[in-house]
């Protein structure tokens, strides 16, 4: 037991000496870490370049406390009533969001022949921008002042909510297995999750407050506590563990909210790379050259149709036009909700993880690298264009 | 007030603008934190932050206080507040004002217009509810409470010779 215990640390040691180096070249670079985790992950995985036997099992268990610490540190940004106001401001960008990025995934995939459920991932996978990236880059380029920052924030809050309703619709859909059972099932999830943000809604100033604790030692584990257990429940319950523990971020507010992030935050840098890496290792490397020419493809469809999303719900806050490509390119980059809804359908479909994975390392590369230099690509552009244009005019001139 | 629009940021805080007569905007985030980002927008691009600077919570309010003037000071300017009926005036003394360098018991200031000094400013400091051994010295402001005539007499003796 000692030998394989040794092995383990060695293990986990190497794979964490490895992303440190990932992460760092990812810095100089100026692109975000995580599609890199995943490209780690890949590396290690069945038909990758080495494999993990000892340590396969503590990365399973790290990867779904990463997801847990993902939701919960994403549901500590927002408390109820900001969810309720924001639903209601931005529902047509969110609408047009959900019309214009879904359709992408659903298409291809009845094109690939994918089953019902699996088409309906692939949706969601195609959907939902990745809320921490695109913060992330938001402040790396000190761009939080920025006109068309807002109407980003707003279109993926509404996008976080949509996953809050669809990971228990899909969660209950995978569970049952007929169609009565189906509909139970979802109607169960639906109707817990409902419970759930009601509570967190009316009593969630009292748990709050109750949690907090002068001790942060006290605190951290009383956070940790109850989010693994309400999250274990709607786990237990089909009802997405990711689910319950976004519910216990958003339940929480005030003082705590602050303190939790200060605390959480390394536990969740640090579990968010063990689940993309995990995510990885479960691709088989060898159907990735299948679904290459699918990926990109549907990868170049889903640029477009997010800087579309972009334009319009730009458009709509009286923003202009290198503002409204800005916001275009800033909900392009997908990354941890894609992979954790994929996840759901790996067992399925091992196409859809290969896939999953090469179209988020595509998308979120592109669209860091188009939010960063959208304002330069527009200036070249709009040069061009009026020299064109000068040009038309100026042959026009000497005709007459 | 200047019209400030004000957008919510979900999970950071608030932006609040102002465009100025000359067509800059310039704007601050406010962070759930208390953190201030203090933002000036580009002239061609005006969704695009140009320059932002991080600001702790002090910090921001000492910038407000001197880009605002003092918020009394503010209100001294204009002068005149109506309540009611009454009027409440801030009148420096005039160095020439037959009653400058008297204490108010000896200027008789009450008895003569029917507007009562509630505060004497000066440099040194402020003085509510004065007493009257308290001096109207040239230069400082006397704060003037009364019905409007009498308000406008006591600012014309306060203000002018004879």
């Amino acid at each position: 037991m000692h030998i394989g215990g040794d092995l383990l640390i060695v293990e986990l040691g190497a794979v964490m000496l490895g992303l440190a180096i990932v992460a760092r070249l990812a810095r100089r670079v100026g692109i975000p870490a995580l599609p890199l985790y995943l490209l780690v992950g890949l590396a290690l995985g069945e038909g990758g370049l080495v494999e993990l036997p000892a340590s396969a099992e503590f990365i399973e268990a790290g990867a779904e406390i990463g997801v847990i610490l993902m939701l919960l540190m994403l549901g500590l940004e927002f408390s109820p009533h900001e969810l309720v106001v924001n639903v209601r401001r931005s529902s047509l960008a969110g609408f047009v969001d959900l019309v214009l990025n879904a359709a992408p995934g659903v298409v291809a995939g009845l094109l690939l022949g994918f089953d019902p459920i699996v088409t309906v991932l692939l949706g969601g996978v195609t959907y939902i921008s990745s809320s921490g990236i695109v913060a992330k880059l938001v402040a790396d380029l000190d761009r939080i002042g920025n006109h068309e920052t807002s109407v980003v924030l707003s279109v993926l809050v509404i996008e976080d909510l949509a996953m809050v309703l669809y990971l228990p619709i899909v969660s209950g859909v995978l569970f049952g297995d007929t169609l009565v059972g189906t509909i139970v099932a979802v109607s169960i999830s639906l109707a817990a999750v409902l419970v759930i943000l009601g509570i967190a809604y009316f009593l969630g100033d009292r748990l709050s407050a109750i949690a907090l604790s002068q001790s942060s030692e006290a605190l951290l584990l009383t956070l940790l506590g109850v989010t693994l257990l309400v999250a274990g429940l709607a786990g237990r319950l089909n009802l997405s563990t990711a689910v319950g523990a976004f519910v216990v971020g958003v339940a929480l507010s005030g003082d705590i909210v602050s303190h939790a992030r200060g605390l959480l935050l390394p536990l969740r840098n640090l579990f968010a790379a063990v689940f993309f890496v995990f995510f990885g290792l479960q691709v088989d490397t060898r159907l990735l050259p299948g679904v290459a020419v699918a990926a990109a493809v549907i990868a170049a469809v889903c640029v477009a149709t997010k800087m579309i999303t972009g334009w319009i719900a730009g458009g709509r806050a009286g923003i202009g036009t290198p503002g409204r490509l800005r916001a275009g390119a800033a909900l392009v980059a997908h990354g941890e909700f894609s992979i954790v809804i994929a996840e759901l359908g790996i067992a399925r479909e091992h196409d859809l993880g290969a896939l999953a994975a090469a179209y988020v390392i595509i998308l979120t590369l592109v669209g860091a690298l188009l939010y960063q230099f959208s304002d330069s690509l527009f200036d070249a552009g709009h040069r061009r264009w009026r020299r064109a244009r000068r040009l038309g005019s100026g042959g026009a001139s000497t005709r007459t | 007030m200047r019209k400030v629009t004000e957008t919510d940021l979900p999970g950071v805080g608030a932006r609040f603008d102002l465009r100025t007569d000359a067509g800059r905007s310039v704007g601050v985030v406010v962070h759930q934190s208390g953190r201030r980002d203090l933002v000036v927008y580009d002239e061609r691009d005006l969704d695009r932050a140009c320059e932002s600077v991080e600001l702790s919570e002090d910090e921001g309010h000492t910038l407000g206080e001197i880009l605002g003037g003092s918020p009394v000071l503010e209100h001294l300017d204009d002068a005149i507040h109506r309540l009611e009926d009454l009027v409440i005036s801030w009148i420096t003394i005039g160095a020439n004002s037959s009653l400058a360098g008297m204490t108010l018991a000896e200027s008789a200031l009450r008895t003569r217009t029917g507007a009562g000094v509630v505060a004497l400013v000066s440099d040194a400091g402020s003085i509510p509810i004065p007493g009257g051994t308290e001096r109207l010295e040239p230069g400082d402001t006397a704060v003037v409470v009364g019905v409007p005539p009498a308000v406008k007499a006591a600012t014309r003796l306060l203000t002018r010779p004879g």
